[in-house]
């Protein structure tokens, strides 16, 4: 218990000090995330809207992948990305091993099939009538997708800040293609898995209260998305 | 002939729900659609307004077969308008609605806001100007969703029950108001309705559908 304490409370004078390795580390956390999520919802977003709206020979079996894909462990997002990525790979000479930019490679894989499916599920709920509103009204298929999104808006937003939450906490995809190196690619989760196995907790505690903050901050944008601020309906 | 159908047929996972033989419609002529539930009201109401294509035979607008892509076909959706039986208002204020159809049509706001302006007055829904949408009654919502249709002067109204689960104040505004634009503004109208002394004293024909099929030729206004 001593011990716990005693973390705690040299990482909140680490977090009070805003000591520079800390702010680093969440700092690249942040960024890879923030564009890994980005790149995903880019992606995710119109796949899911297309994929609600349309019917297709083989519609269901993609359904079906895309919920396998939502269970597909990092590990073995990083061992596919690494066998690409690393130098006797096929995309070895790109140089992306332990890299920023590996890691978002990642995160990406990880959280596409996540974006998809909720965007499908949000925009599925949306009555069909807005689309038959929408077109009878005289817009072009762009438009009417454009009034379904708006109307969706609150489901979407939650599938992008549940796959920020996602990616935010994630560790085996950091580790094994961003490799830790310190001010580059050390993410809040490999800096605590490092700490640990160093046996120092005072970091690693001051990140996970960071990573509590930051999770704490999202389930609130969270819901607000879905209208739920007020203490009633809590 | 506004419309002119041959062979007309829609069906529904192997349930045919709408076979016209033949159908001629005059423009400029408000038309009462009859029938029973399920008797194939809405759906020929649907086709009518280009949302979505037959399973079978041809209909043609204003002399012309229709096309269900390319270019052509949006202007020719941009004709006709259809005003649903539960109208679907979008989230946001009551003139972010009604200027919907003109800003997808490219129009400038200035010419947007008095347009909306003006038909909402004449639905008498103009105290409503930046009302939220989602807290109008039905009756108002039925009558903001008129005024969308009209503020961009269709050539061809159509409106699945306009009167449906409305208070008598507000049917009788719905019904003054579709008379108002046929005579003034010549559109033409066709309604759905289960009310027949509704259809007998508004319009100039009814047209009456039984399983899917006309049943009675056009009569005239009683």
């Amino acid at each position: 218990m001593d011990l716990l304490l005693d973390s705690l409370h040299s990482a909140f004078l680490l977090l009070l000090a805003r000591d520079p390795e800390l702010l680093n580390i969440v700092g690249v956390s942040l960024k890879v995330s923030a564009v890994s999520t980005l790149i995903a919802s880019m992606a995710g977003i119109p796949c899911g809207f297309f994929i609600a709206y349309s019917s297709f020979y083989g519609k269901r079996l993609l359904l079906t992948c895309l919920n396998t894909l939502l269970a597909l462990p990092t590990v073995v997002i990083g061992l596919l990305v690494y066998s690409f990525i690393s130098r006797r790979g096929l995309l070895g000479s790109l140089d992306l091993l332990y890299t920023q930019k590996a890691i978002v490679i990642g995160q990406v894989i990880l959280i596409a099939p996540l974006v998809t499916s909720l965007t499908i599920s949000a925009v599925s709920r949306i009555d069909k009538r807005y689309r038959s509103t929408a077109l009878t009204l005289g817009a072009t298929q762009l438009q009417m997708a454009w009034v379904i999104i708006k109307e969706a808006r609150y489901g979407i937003g939650a599938a992008v800040i549940a796959s920020f939450g996602r990616v935010i906490a994630e560790v085996g995809i950091g580790m094994m293609l961003g490799g830790n190196a310190k001010g580059f690619t050390r993410t809040m989760t490999t800096a605590m898995a490092l700490e640990y196995d160093k046996g120092e907790f005072v970091l690693a505690v001051a990140l996970g209260l960071t990573l509590m903050t930051i999770a704490f901050a999202l389930n609130m944008l969270f819901h607000f998305f879905q209208g739920r601020t007020r203490v009633d309906a809590l | 002939m506004l419309y002119k159908a041959k062979g007309l047929k829609q069906v529904f996972k192997e349930r045919v729900v709408l076979n016209l033989a033949d159908l001629e419609i005059e423009s400029k002529k408000i038309y009462a659609l009859t029938g029973a539930n399920g008797a194939g009201k809405t759906t020929l109401l649907n086709l009518l307004a280009f949302l979505v294509p037959p399973t079978s035979g041809t209909l043609q607008f204003c002399g012309k077969g229709v096309v269900y892509h390319g270019q052509g076909f949006l202007k020719l959706r941009r004709r006709v308008v259809l005003v649903d039986q539960y109208p679907i208002l979008f989230t946001g204020a009551v003139w972010k609605n009604v200027e919907f159809g003109l800003k997808v049509r490219g129009i400038a706001k200035k010419q947007r806001e008095k347009k909306v302006k003006e038909v909402l007055e004449l639905v008498g829904m103009q105290k409503f100007y930046s009302a939220d949408a989602h807290k109008l009654s039905g009756g108002e919502g039925k009558r903001v969703a008129m005024a969308r249709a009209l503020a961009i002067a269709p050539e061809v109204l159509l409106c699945d029950e306009p009167t449906a689960n409305v208070d008598e104040k507000n049917q009788r505004i719905i019904l003054d108001i579709l008379e108002r634009i046929n005579e003034e503004k010549g559109t033409s109208i066709i309604m759905a309705t289960h009310y027949l002394p509704q259809s007998r004293y508004l319009a100039h024909h009814t047209l009456t559908l039984e399983h899917g099929q006309l049943s009675r030729e056009p009569g005239d206004r009683m």
